[in-house]
């Protein structure tokens, strides 16, 4: 028994040849909202799946609501709700009935009032009798969590649950994300590859690359490991490296095709010396990234989050050079 | 981190001791739901009662015009099945315990492509996910498949009604030819899925039925009495429980005295195969 809501020891995976999940250790505290973040195939749901007891790890341990994985795993079933990526519902059924085959499953005996209650919260009252196949999308990733959250369980896994919905009912689901994890106190893991996402729903969040965890900490934390903003820059003319490197604040350049990346400490200071040093070079293009998770990513791995496990040609050689360059 | 705050109503859970936890529940709601998925879909009502009866009306009436001798010196040797002159009246009424005994075969075919359904659809983790076993999903996709087969009794009784066939037998004989036809549509649900367990592929059914399903009627007694066939397909037959089937059917339908062994023999089969099929799927069957 452990008071971490998920803890896991040297946790692994391997599909034959390919380590899926590589020697993972988590502690997550109870009542948070953890985020895992990486590119699609870092090994996100592979997690899901083994510390829901769905598939069996290599090697390692766990333990999900104090409960051992391998060991109680119908103890850990009956404590997790589950909102996947795609949203899994029975289209045949109504919202109701839905609810009725998940306390079903559940061994829920008195569970109608929580139902009517979960289906009021969410809005979903007056389409309770409909077959959930009528459903729009935004109703449907309701009603999973309400599915979710039906037996009261103290840890919910949300494997990418807004991956496919449109910008608002994201933005509305995010709140409703948010209201589960501080009104009904339960601890979320939620798997994600938007930035955006992670940054503004969790609390605490590990980055993961190829089955590993590398880095852990609140946005905030993490945000912080990154010093520096990054300038992209592409020109008319072609300009001399040592140029460049005389403007005030520039720390780092690195030569990409055309363009230039500058890693300077602050680009609101450095922008005008910027401006004013290449006046008959003409600049064509200038992009500036802030501190972000996603430089964060790209700092780690040389990737970005949304190109998956691609390499990115100058930016990895250069943010790679750059974190070698540091340590 | 129980969850159980923002002023909402609790939910009680059925206490547990160990990792064991009890599957009655769990059973109720997924054999429920078979059955409601089955009567809600119009189609496949038409299709599991449509299909025995285009049986019974096209290849029962191939034999419609042949003298009744003829039909009798057919279907009455002495074999396993010893039907004989004075009680069958056509070839329709030998037929229809041996088409309702074949058409079993189709459930279990059914019962599989429901399960790869719910593995593509991603159904089955979300089954999976909660603490219901893999022998509970099993158990409850066999019987819920062997029931929808048991619809297509009454209508097929009642076609053959109309197509003139005189149906002897009690009410305690029918009810043991029901349980006859169960056991043989349980026992080949059984097989069907505990084959099809790991697979995900639309096509597994399909092909294994077509595989299974063939050799099983006509190596047989549902079309035709085995002492016409060749000593190896009399072998399959004797071990074949389809014959056993519209045996049990024939002696309650022509003669109104079923040898009740019959009966024994199909129960067993279905003891078997749901045990066998019990033990696969719980190491075998996949969440997707």
């Amino acid at each position: 028994m452990t008071e971490s809501a998920i803890l896991t020891r040297g946790m692994t995976k391997n599909f034959g040849k390919l380590v899926a999940v590589d020697h993972v250790d988590m502690d997550v505290p109870s009542g948070i909202v953890f985020g895992l973040l990486g590119p699609n195939g870092a090994g996100k749901t592979t997690i899901i799946k083994l510390l829901t007891a769905l598939s069996e790890m290599t090697s390692g341990e766990a333990w999900v609501a104090g409960y051992d994985v391998h060991l109680q795993p119908m103890h850990v079933k009956e404590r997790v709700g589950w909102v996947a990526a795609e949203v899994i519902l029975d289209d045949e059924l109504s919202g109701w009935e839905n609810l009725w085959l998940q306390a079903k499953l559940q061994r829920l005996s008195e569970w109608k009032d929580r139902a009517e209650e979960l289906l009021k919260y969410f809005q979903l009252s007056d389409r309770k009798k409909d077959k959930v196949g009528t459903y729009s999308t935004g109703m449907r990733k309701k009603l999973e969590i309400a599915l979710a959250l039906l037996h009261q369980p103290s840890v919910i896994f949300m494997d990418e649950p807004t991956i496919g919905l449109d910008p608002n009912t994201r933005r509305s689901l995010w709140e409703l994300i948010h209201g589960v994890n501080k009104e009904f106190g339960i601890t979320i893991l939620l798997t994600s590859h938007y930035i955006e996402e992670a940054d503004a729903l969790c609390d605490q969040i590990s980055i993961i690359d190829q089955g590993k965890f590398v880095a852990s900490g609140s946005p905030k934390d993490l945000k912080a490991k990154v010093k520096a903003d990054f300038v992209e820059l592409e020109t008319s003319e072609d300009v001399d490296e040592v140029k460049l490197r005389s403007i005030p604040g520039v720390s780092e350049v690195r030569s990409q095709g055309r363009a230039w990346i500058l890693q300077v400490a602050s680009a609101e200071e450095v922008l005008p010396h910027i401006f004013s040093t290449l006046k008959t070079e003409g600049i064509r293009r200038i992009n500036v990234e802030k501190p972000s998770l996603e430089t964060v990513f790209l700092n780690i791995t040389g990737k970005r989050i949304d190109q998956g496990g691609s390499e990115v040609h100058d930016y990895r050689k250069f943010y790679g050079q750059i974190r070698r360059s540091r340590q | 981190m129980s969850g159980e705050n923002n002023g909402m109503s609790a939910v009680s859970k059925k206490t547990t001791s160990g990792d064991m936890i009890g599957q009655g529940s769990q059973f109720t709601g997924l054999y429920y739901r078979e059955l409601v998925k089955t009567f809600r879909n119009p189609l496949v009502i038409l299709i599991t009662v449509v299909q025995p009866f285009m049986w019974l009306a096209f290849f029962g009436s191939s034999f419609a015009n042949v003298p009744l001798y003829n039909v009798h010196l057919l279907l009455c040797n002495n074999g396993l099945d010893t039907v004989c002159d004075a009680d069958l009246k056509s070839y329709t009424q030998f037929l229809l315990p041996g088409v309702l005994s074949t058409s079993m075969l189709a459930v279990g075919m059914f019962g599989s492509m429901s399960t790869i359904q719910d593995k593509r659809f991603g159904f089955m983790k979300r089954i999976l996910i909660t603490p219901t076993s893999k022998a509970t999903v099993y158990l409850a996709k066999t019987l819920g498949s062997a029931t929808r087969g048991l619809v297509q009794i009454p209508v097929m009784v009642v076609a053959a009604l109309a197509f003139g066939v005189t149906i002897g037998g009690n009410p305690l004989q029918w009810a043991g030819w029901a349980l006859a036809l169960f056991f043989l549509g349980f026992g080949m649900c059984c097989m069907f899925l505990a084959v099809t367990a790991s697979s995900t592929d639309w096509q597994t059914p399909g092909v294994i039925s077509n595989f299974i399903t063939m050799p099983l009627m006509f190596a047989s007694t549902s079309l035709f009495p085995q002492a016409n066939f060749p000593t190896w397909m009399q072998t399959i037959s004797n071990w074949n429980p389809v014959s056993y089937s519209a045996l049990f059917g024939r002696g309650v339908v022509v003669y109104g005295n079923p040898n009740w062994a019959y009966l024994g023999y199909l129960a067993i089969f279905a003891t078997l195969m749901v045990v066998i099929g019990t033990i696969v799927a719980s190491r075998y069957l996949k969440a997707e």
